[in-house]
């Protein structure tokens, strides 16, 4: 056995990991060679400056949980709305009123196929072709909503975003408010125009 | 010990918020300490805190239940550290003595008025030299001897929540012990 193997070997026993026999191998290079008695010497104390190494580190505060519960999005409440309809015995009402809003919705769903951007505050926001960029470093203020058309969130966005048929690409820069959604489908489409006559109440299945 | 998590998140996932303040409180010591190992910064280790929860809420429906939910947790926390220490400017590089099979990557060092007080909490100078050894770390070195001798991971756990085979984690132990032993030479 060379010193390069031993070395080697001495990892694996420090992980945990090296048969008998190939421990009394090492062993036996050992006592003939004091450069690797040495090695093995310091890699042992190294482990142990690291197991021993606990300095303790202040508890993170309750102030950081607030500010985490602040701002993860707010919970869905996705059967209320058939709750509702459920609970109340008008409910031929509701059908009719949900035939007229579909076929209200799948006709505006089928209008545009174009690039649409919405959104109370767009100046920070970049537009290429059918993507909708918002550059790393920049604020949004108010929600977004695209259809047709490509996110690419590496800035930061004070709202919710949406998109009717296109894709949300978020970089691990982006930082988001509010909700973000995805919607590709004539049905979710309808179910978004329902759902934003009932603010509060029902968001896209 | 990983159902109450699981059960947790399955609740939390259902929109209740109050289940998921339990994770937080469950979990954020640990991603905190774990965040202030790899970047050595309060500051910092606290957005990324902040940002794993925030991943981790908006991923419940993603969180598969046959896997751990704190091997989910620590994946998600770790990468966001990883992230972050890449961005750092490289004003030190190891890779000329540490390069292996997978390329080139990993740096760190900041600058030291970038030091929180945390620091002057290292009483010693035995302390200060392991805190500064595993600070001077590359990103892929860090990463693993963190989780394992400050979070006393197995070398199984750590391929888990780095989703890497263990043959490439235990080259790295490896290579990380090998560099912290020349590190603290000086000590030993
Ligand atoms: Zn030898």
């Amino acid at each position: 056995m060379d010193c390069k193997q031993a070395v080697s070997l001495m990892h694996n026993l420090l992980d945990d990991d090296l048969e008998r026999s190939c421990a009394l191998d090492l062993k036996e290079h050992m006592l003939a060679c004091p450069a690797c008695r040495e090695r093995f010497r310091q890699l042992e104390e190294t482990e142990q400056l690291l197991y021993g190494f606990n300095h303790r580190l202040q508890p993170t505060t309750d102030e950081l949980t607030e500010r985490i519960m602040s701002v993860i999005p707010k919970p869905k409440k996705q059967s209320a709305m058939f709750k509702w309809v459920r609970r109340h015995p008008a409910i031929t009402v509701a059908a009719v009123f949900v035939l007229v809003m579909m076929t209200s919705a799948l006709s505006m769903w089928n209008a545009d196929k174009q690039l649409l951007v919405k959104g109370q505050q767009l100046d920070g926001v970049v537009i290429q072709d059918n993507k909708v960029i918002v550059p790393n470093g920049k604020v949004v203020k108010g929600d977004l909503t695209i259809h047709n058309g490509l996110a690419e969130v590496y800035g930061e966005v004070e709202g919710n975003v949406t998109v009717v048929d296109g894709k949300v690409y978020q970089a691990s820069t982006a930082h988001i408010t509010g909700s973000v959604q995805q919607i590709d489908e004539a049905m979710s489409w309808i179910w978004y125009q329902i759902s934003s006559l009932f603010p509060g109440n029902a968001t896209a299945p | 010990m990983d159902t109450l998590e699981k059960r947790l998140a399955m609740l939390a996932r259902k929109g209740d918020t109050s289940a998921f303040a339990e994770i937080v409180e469950l979990y954020k010591d640990k991603i905190f300490h774990l965040a202030y190992r790899m970047l050595s910064n309060r500051h910092e280790a606290e957005d990324v805190v902040q940002d794993t929860f925030l991943r981790v809420y908006r991923n419940l429906d993603r969180y598969d239940e046959n896997q751990k939910f704190s091997t989910w947790i620590y994946r998600i926390g770790t990468n966001l550290c990883i992230d972050r220490l890449r961005k750092r400017k490289p004003s030190y590089s190891l890779d000329a003595e540490m390069n292996d099979q997978e390329g080139v990557d990993g740096y760190s060092m900041i600058p030291s008025d970038d030091r929180t007080p945390e620091t002057y909490l290292l009483v010693s100078e035995t302390q200060r030299m392991i805190h500064e050894a595993i600070d001077s770390l590359p990103a892929k070195y860090k990463s693993v001897m963190v989780l394992r001798y400050l979070q006393d991971m197995s070398l199984q756990e750590i391929s888990d929540v780095l989703n890497m085979p263990v043959t490439t984690i235990k080259t790295r132990v490896h290579r990380g012990r090998e560099f912290l032993r020349k590190k603290l030479e000086r000590k030993i």
